[in-house]
């Protein structure tokens, strides 16, 4: 059975996970749950996401929720699909390449997500959305922060090819949905000269054909 | 050489993997660094943790930061048939590795968000002399409510948040579990969810965290 992206089309959870679909040439089928309906808090989705959350995947009867997550099982599964070297290090074999990607990751998640999916949130989900009037001030703080992180990833970027040594691995790969959302909407910017490393960076990742073949959104023809 | 472990004894992201070491019974030193007068944002521990923050690990050379991360290395490097489900296999178990990696990562922006950002607005801001705003605490905590009803969910028909063999997931909750817990700003044990009470007191039982309930010491 193929396997079953839920989510929203243009989530950026959800087009987290896509992209790693299409670096490991997963088929897949996407299957719509209806925003606008909160088809994500319906009870029956409640029942396999407890969280009410996007996305979550179907790989013939084995449920994952967490994009990360999803990404993770994707390449420990389809490891052999890739031509190339793999994008989660071999804890058993390489243990301390490893250990660099799940530094990576958490930088990820704690000083990169943290700010700019709660900057996203503040900035454009909860006037868009929720009827919410953006606090400014929050706001401000959020896009400083994320900024200051940025700073440092312009010198770990001088040293090395990707965030976690020269290989490319998920973890970039999981900063280009939020990043390239803060971006295109002005509040952000990863192409920015005075930080020549992450604007390498930003370019590289971002012209991979599997981000390109999603940024514009998903469809269940996907 | 020792494996030190560079941060506080009191932080919450330096006990994560203190715990982890002392499950695996692995010597190590820690090393306290003096964060009152921010040695952690010096040019010299820049050089090291780039992001000024604790702890760090230095493993005869080999330098980790990201408590997290750190977790994960120890439990991989130091594994032993009784320690092996902390972290399942990538590549050989990959279905329970998945699990482990779902209930990790609702542990960071599930429980974490809310926990971490709760302690620093109830809790180390006004010790900076900050003022607390309540509204955003009481968003936050409401957050974790509804985490821990979920959980409570979750929890019924498995004894850990990843299946039912304990893992790092369980084990990254305790630090911040612990202190909204001892300030009485949530109820882990509240018989409302009897689960989770379950599951607290299982995990908080454990020797290593009742070794290190008070601070994190050195083993070697």
């Amino acid at each position: 059975m193929v396997l079953k992206l839920h989510g929203f089309f243009f989530s950026t959870c959800t087009l987290r996970v896509a992209t790693v679909l299409k670096e490991y040439n997963v088929p897949f089928e996407f299957v719509a749950v209806k925003l606008e309906e909160h088809g994500h808090k319906a009870p029956e989705y409640m029942q396999i996401q407890p969280f009410g959350q996007v996305p979550y995947i179907d790989d013939d009867g084995f449920v994952l929720y967490e994009s990360r997550a999803i990404c993770r099982y994707i390449a420990a599964k389809y490891r052999s699909n890739l031509a190339g070297p793999t994008l989660l290090p071999d804890v058993s074999t390489e243990v301390e390449k490893y250990a660099r990607f799940e530094q990576a990751a958490s930088v990820e998640a704690w000083n990169f997500d943290f700010y700019a999916s709660t900057a996203a949130a503040e900035l454009v989900y909860n006037p868009g959305y929720h009827g919410i009037p953006t606090n400014e001030v929050q706001a401000k703080k959020l896009i400083d922060s994320l900024n200051k992180t940025l700073d440092v990833y312009d010198q770990i970027l001088a040293k090395q090819k990707y965030v976690a040594g020269d290989d490319i691995t998920l973890v970039d790969l999981f900063h280009i949905t939020y990043g390239n959302f803060l971006h295109t909407k002005g509040f952000i910017n990863l192409e920015d000269e005075k930080r020549p490393n992450v604007r390498r960076w930003w370019r590289d990742i971002t012209s991979r054909p599997s981000w390109q073949a999603v940024k514009d959104g998903l469809s269940p023809s996907s | 050489m020792v494996l030190k472990l560079y941060g506080h004894p009191l932080s919450t992201c330096t006990v994560r993997p203190a715990l982890v070491l002392k499950e695996l019974n692995v010597p190590f030193e820690v090393i306290t660094l003096d964060v009152a007068n921010h040695a952690h944002k010096a040019p010299d521990y820049l050089k090291i943790q780039p992001f000024g923050q604790i702890p760090y690990l230095d493993d005869d050379g080999f330098i980790l930061y990201e408590s997290r991360a750190i977790s994960r290395y120890v439990a991989a490097k130091y594994r032993t048939s009784a320690g092996s489900a902390l972290l399942p296999d990538v590549y050989t178990e990959t279905q329970k590795y998945a699990k482990f990696e779902q209930a990790a990562s609702v542990e960071a922006w599930n429980f974490d968000f809310y926990a971490a950002n709760a302690a620093a607005e109830y809790i180390f801001k006004p010790k900076h002399g900050g003022v607390t705003d309540e509204a955003r605490g009481k968003e936050l905590l409401e957050g974790l409510g509804r985490t821990l009803d979920v959980y409570d969910g979750i929890l019924a028909s498995q004894k850990y948040l990843a299946g039912d063999d304990i893992t790092l997931a369980d084990l990254f909750h305790i630090g911040y579990g612990n202190i909204l817990q001892n300030a009485k700003f949530i109820d882990l044990e509240d018989a409302k969810r009897p689960n989770v009470a379950r599951w607290w007191k299982d995990i908080t039982s454990r020797p290593s965290w009742q070794a290190f309930k008070d601070g994190a010491k050195s083993t070697a």
